[in-house]
């Protein structure tokens, strides 16, 4: 019930920031910004507890002792949603780039919205195959992943408008509001550097884990290929960038593919995944 | 409140007064002012105005007149007549317009901004400010940037070299580090040279098809002269190339810009084409990475930002109006004996 009322919380006050991140960025209302940082502040503040309240509920059951309640949609949405705005927090905030609120706060309301409004939250005993340390590590070191891909996706799409408002030859107020091309390729291309090697990482923990688990390292699951193909998607986007030297927009649109394969592997494979489906573990 | 502005400004077109008064220290203006017991007082002294702000005992405002009698004695001509006098909230009121540029020449303009300080600084060292100059200043300057960072009044260049450096920020962010490629030595270039050498750029290099002419620019700004014939390979260096020949040719051409693309690892180009006929090939700005703007690019992007300022300034009346009411009602409060608090949390960044 508390969990109930701290999320729906912590939604709002994310809703209320982007909406703050989008005054800011049409009005350049230094005020909004900061309450933009105010509310993600709130905002963490009232969804940090929920993952305590979270814990102590699903330790309840003795089986599931010393593991994170990662396995089902509720929790790894409002992982993803928490270390999304944490990851904003850090990342542009300090650059000075706040104005990309209105990027990236919308998928972090976006994704504590589906958790508060359709996932269940129900916790249940863990399946004897998920009881392993791995579960602590691999999925959220893919999530926290997911996170920092999800950031350089707003980077990627508020680099893709400044590239096209600047070809246009008009540029609008907008293009002197957003920070400039090269900052923002530089920073979705360092998001991205940085992130590839925690994703392949995570993947390559799974495989462990798997290995230990079935023998079986691979298994071609769909979650597992669409994951394969992100990283692909993210890998060719470094190449094309730093080996090839190429700018403009065929990159950007690389690395958004990436985001959306993304997107596929933790939704759209869900549904027919085996051993990696949010329901405990068949 | 007891408050008095004098002002001489660029709507008197016939300039005596101004060109006598701005020929007159402003710190002797203070000192005079005070031997004549006057003891808040802080004068605005630009190409464009005079203007002098005194503050009277609560219960009596400065003479006007006096003030024109010590400062025609100064300027040694009779300045009555051409001065105009506000005096309480019509004196906030302009002092707000004033700081927030919209009583400029060129609206919105932010030097401005600077001068009104320097004039308040100069007060203060004098010591001709006590609290109500010294809030009524410290005002002026935060209205002045609010306006400025909320509304568009100063949102936008003028010039083509200012619009040209401003959209070399857009691309590039800070132009520290960055260098300069110019192609031919004319005025224009030279202009554009200096807007952008002020911005620090790092680098500048000059090609021209006569060597002494490049020598002689790049000799003025610290720059380098190159070979005519070298500037394929600077094109690779450069990050920003403007051109302005004579040529009655294209000079650089897609393949050339292309070739160099190749070799520069993704940096972005920014081109600028001030030359009539054109210098540059028009399709180089479909290659990725390359931005060509020439000036009639320029120009349409300079009469935008006229017309954006021009509708901006009733959003800046606006802020500097709900300013003037709420320093009018803390001047009165002062004398209640119960003084208002400003929202000390509204500052702009």
């Amino acid at each position: 019930m508390v969990e109930s009322i701290l999320s729906w919380c912590a939604f709002l006050l994310y809703i209320a920031a982007c909406a703050a991140a989008f005054f800011y960025l049409l009005t350049k209302n230094a005020r909004a910004s900061r309450f933009m940082l105010t509310l993600i502040g709130c905002g963490l503040a009232a969804h940090l507890p929920t993952f305590g309240i979270r814990l102590a509920a699903f330790w309840a059951y003795p089986e599931n002792r010393w593991f994170l309640p990662v396995n089902n949609f509720f929790g790894a949405l409002s992982y993803m949603s928490f270390a999304l705005a944490a990851a904003f927090y850090t990342i542009e905030v300090r650059r000075r780039l706040g104005i990309l609120g209105a990027f990236v706060l919308p998928m972090v309301a976006l994704s504590l919205g589906l958790a508060v409004l359709l996932a269940d939250p129900a916790l249940a005993p863990l399946g004897p195959r998920l009881r392993s340390y791995w579960l602590n590590i691999h999925p959220m070191v893919l999530m926290t992943s997911y996170a920092a891909f999800t950031n350089a996706f707003g980077v990627a799409l508020a680099l893709l408008i400044q590239e096209r408002q600047i070809k246009s030859r008009k540029p609008s107020e907008l293009c002197y509001r957003l920070p400039s091309l090269d900052e923002l390729d530089a920073l979705n291309g360092s998001i991205i550097a940085v992130t590839l090697p925690i994703l392949v990482v995570g993947l390559v923990m799974g495989s462990v884990w798997a290995y230990q688990a079935s023998g079986r390292a691979w298994s071609w699951d769909p979650k597992e290929t669409m994951s394969l193909i992100t990283a692909a998607f993210y890998a060719e986007f470094l190449w094309l960038r730093y080996v090839c030297g190429k700018r403009g927009r065929i990159p950007v649109y690389v690395s958004m593919a990436g985001f959306a394969c993304m997107l596929l592997t933790f939704f759209g494979a869900e549904l027919c995944s085996g051993h990696h489906g949010f329901l405990g573990g068949k | 409140m007891k408050l008095v502005c004098l002002s001489w400004s660029h709507r008197d077109h016939a300039c005596a007064a101004r060109e006598a008064l701005s020929s007159v220290p402003v710190e002797r203006v203070l000192l005079e002012l005070k031997a004549r017991g006057f003891t808040e007082a802080a004068v605005l002294s630009t190409c464009n105005r005079f203007e002098l702000y005194a503050a009277g005992s609560p219960d009596q405002a400065p003479r006007a007149a006096a003030l024109i009698d010590a400062l025609e004695e100064l300027a040694g001509i009779p300045l009555g007549e051409k001065a105009e006098v506000r005096d309480d909230g019509a004196a906030v009121d302009h002092l707000f317009s004033v700081a927030s540029g919209l009583d400029s020449l060129v609206v919105g303009e932010v030097e401005i901004l600077g001068q009104v300080k320097s004039g308040y600084e100069k007060a203060k060292i004098a010591g001709m400010t006590d609290k109500r100059l010294n809030v009524l200043f410290q005002r002026a300057l935060f209205v002045g940037k609010k306006v400025r960072t909320e509304t568009a009044l100063a949102a936008g260049s003028l010039s083509v070299p200012s619009v040209a450096v401003q959209l070399a920020e857009t691309i590039f962010g800070r132009l520290e580090g960055k260098s300069v490629l110019i192609f031919g030595a004319g005025a224009m270039a030279e202009l554009a040279a200096k807007h952008l050498a002020e911005r620090g750029v790092s680098k500048l290099a000059v090609a021209n098809r006569t060597w002494e002419r490049a020598y002689q620019l790049a000799a003025r700004y610290q720059g380098e002269a190159v070979k005519w014939e070298a500037f394929p390979a600077e094109l690779e260096r450069a990050d920003v190339v403007i051109s302005s020949t004579g040529a009655p040719n294209v000079v650089l051409t897609h393949s050339i810009v292309h070739a160099a693309v190749r070799r520069r690892g993704g940096r972005s180009l920014f081109l600028i084409d001030i030359a009539m006929p054109r210098d540059i090939e028009e399709s180089v700005h479909k290659i990725d990475g390359v931005y060509l703007y020439r000036l009639e690019d320029l120009e349409a992007i300079v009469a935008k930002n006229m017309a954006s300022r021009a509708q901006a300034v009733a959003a800046a009346r606006r802020i500097v109006d709900a300013k003037t009411s709420e320093f009018v009602a803390w001047a009165k409060s002062l004398s209640t004996g119960r003084e208002r608090s400003f929202k000390h949390s509204e500052n702009p960044q």
